[in-house]
């Protein structure tokens, strides 16, 4: 490692100004809106880095600032990747009087949903499953470790995707992005996370949910206990139903709000009368 | 509740609410986290942590991604277990509080974001003057407001709310608590529609079937069936990424 600690030498940029833009990657969300989105937190976290890449054109820095805070939206963890692709971008267009700019948030606009769909997969259907579930297990018997586990757990692919999707982005990202798509081995790796993803779903509705039947009827001397029948059909059965008949209803597209608003009523009704419980 | 006891739980608030915009989702909005939290500033951690973990069941698909959310779990979690703490009672109390505040101060929050807008128009002019400094201002501008609302609101429930809370849950009858004991029975579903919502293609409805299956018949672990289902994926991977080469190899030559 070089004594000095710089990255690229043309703009002096130095492993300081990617620590930055690291650490202000996290405030991405800070400033949304409805009309730019992220657009004021990305060019709050690379806006450091313009000013040295554009320090005596003071013109070219208003223009790339304008740049970005055009609308940009996309799950948190992996945005650094677009960061670093950007800063990169930006000294080419700084290097080469011909670069066309307009591919730079063409860029950024192309990897917003690819991204996101892969962020969300792994950050809010994986990590974040897997964080909180063992912070669950932890928390019902009272244990001090639940919420230190859970941050741990999850903060951990966090920080990695953030620090190294940074450094990927900014030296060889667009080249990385296009060979692993082509070779297809990225969709198949998403696909695969999918599977952990799902099972991990399907063992948490019959662990976790445990909608049960408490409603009896005595005909002529003998106890029927509906709920001993439901469990010889399959356990959790009514669990499973719920889960499933409330995804119907959110691939139809009906609004959440509503939903709950139903779960509300089906529920309380249910739970008065002692049909469910 | 005590001055200090209040002002400690609207931070906590606040703080949920930062963890979105300011400090990369890092997850302290989670129930777990935050019924660890106020446990402390109440004084019962044991049982923080317990309605914490009622909570996180429930909200374990309140996938709030990013802004479209529609639960804040944050507020939600951490009013709903100070709540339940303070009137002495159970996780069935911090529902009851606790989803009617997700559901109003995600609202709130949609307002809020929508007033940001003008910000924007303002940063636009900043930057034409050059006011590059000034342009960060706004970022900051936009994350003391978020600051001030939630732990504003939370404070001011906790605080001046006590007394008329405590009587809305001495005076809930029986009837009323076995159903808010059902609906808190079907919620912890919900969340998992949401995820599968998220997650499930056609292709991958098999692994659920199987996730399903093998924790309802057997006794295994929620870790056990993770780890086979890891073994599983990996198989997948390796068979589909070779019969990948092949194609690949068929045709080079």
């Amino acid at each position: 490692m070089s004594k000095n600690n710089i990255v690229s030498a043309e703009n002096n940029l130095t492993k300081k100004d990617f620590r930055q833009i690291f650490w202000r990657s996290f405030t991405l969300l800070g400033s949304f809106n409805y009309e730019r989105m992220e657009g004021l937190g990305f060019l709050y976290a690379i806006r450091p880095a313009l000013r040295k890449i554009y320090k005596d054109d003071d013109e070219a820095y208003k223009t790339a600032m304008h740049r970005h805070m055009e609308a940009f939206n996309m799950t948190v963890a992996p945005s650094p990747f677009v960061m670093g692709i950007t800063v990169a971008m930006e000294e080419n267009a700084k290097r080469d009087p011909n670069f066309d700019v307009t591919s730079i948030n063409a860029i950024k606009v192309a990897l917003m949903g690819p991204l996101s769909g892969i962020g969300d997969t792994f950050f809010w259907g994986i990590f974040r499953i897997i964080a909180c579930a063992i912070g669950v297990s932890f928390a019902k018997e009272g244990n001090i470790i639940a919420p230190f586990a859970l941050l741990i757990l999850f903060n951990i692919p966090n920080f990695l995707t953030r620090w190294y999707g940074l450094k990927f982005g900014y030296r060889n990202g667009s080249t990385m992005l296009t060979q692993m798509e082509e070779s297809g081995k990225m969709e198949l790796f998403t696909y695969c996370a999918g599977i952990v993803g799902v099972a991990a779903v399907g063992c948490m509705i019959a662990s976790w949910v445990g909608l049960t039947s408490p409603l009896t009827f005595t005909i002529s001397g003998s106890k029927i206990v509906i709920q001993e029948y439901l469990d010889q059909v399959m356990p959790q059965l009514l669990s499973l139903t719920a889960t499933l008949i409330i995804f119907g209803c959110l691939r139809k597209k009906i609004k959440v709000v509503y939903i709950i608003l139903g779960i509300i009523v089906v529920g309380f009704l249910g739970g008065v009368f002692g049909i469910l419980g | 509740m005590s001055l200090i006891q209040a002002i400690l739980v609207g931070v906590v608030a606040a703080l949920t609410q930062f963890e979105g915009g300011w400090l990369g989702e890092c997850k302290l909005r989670e129930p777990v986290v935050t019924g660890f939290l106020v446990g402390l500033i109440l004084g019962d951690v044991t049982k923080g942590l317990i309605i914490g973990a009622e909570l996180q069941m429930m909200w374990m698909g309140a996938t709030g991604i990013g802004p479209t959310a529609q639960l804040n779990i944050g507020t939600g979690g951490t009013m709903g277990t100070a709540i339940a703490l303070t009137t002495g009672k159970g996780a069935e109390i911090a529902i009851t509080f606790g989803l009617p505040v997700a559901v109003i101060m995600q609202f709130l929050g949609t307002l809020l974001m929508t007033a940001y807008s003008g910000v924007m128009h303002h940063a636009d002019k900043l930057i034409d003057q050059g006011k590059d400094k000034q342009v960060e201002y706004m970022h900051y501008l936009c994350g003391f407001c978020d600051f001030m609302m939630y732990f504003s609101l939370t404070f001011i429930v906790m605080y001046f709310g006590n007394g008329a809370i405590q009587g809305i849950v001495d005076s809930f009858p029986e009837w009323a608590n076995a159903g808010m004991a059902a609906v808190s029975k079907i919620l912890p579903a919900m969340g998992f529609a949401l995820l599968l919502n998220l997650l499930l293609e056609k292709d991958l409805i098999p692994f659920f079937i199987l996730g399903f299956i093998i924790t309802a018949y057997t006794d295994l672990t929620m870790v056990a069936v993770t780890a086979i289902a890891i073994g599983i994926a990996w198989i997948v991977y390796l068979l589909k990424s070779s019969s990948m080469q092949a194609k690949v190899d068929e045709w080079e030559e």
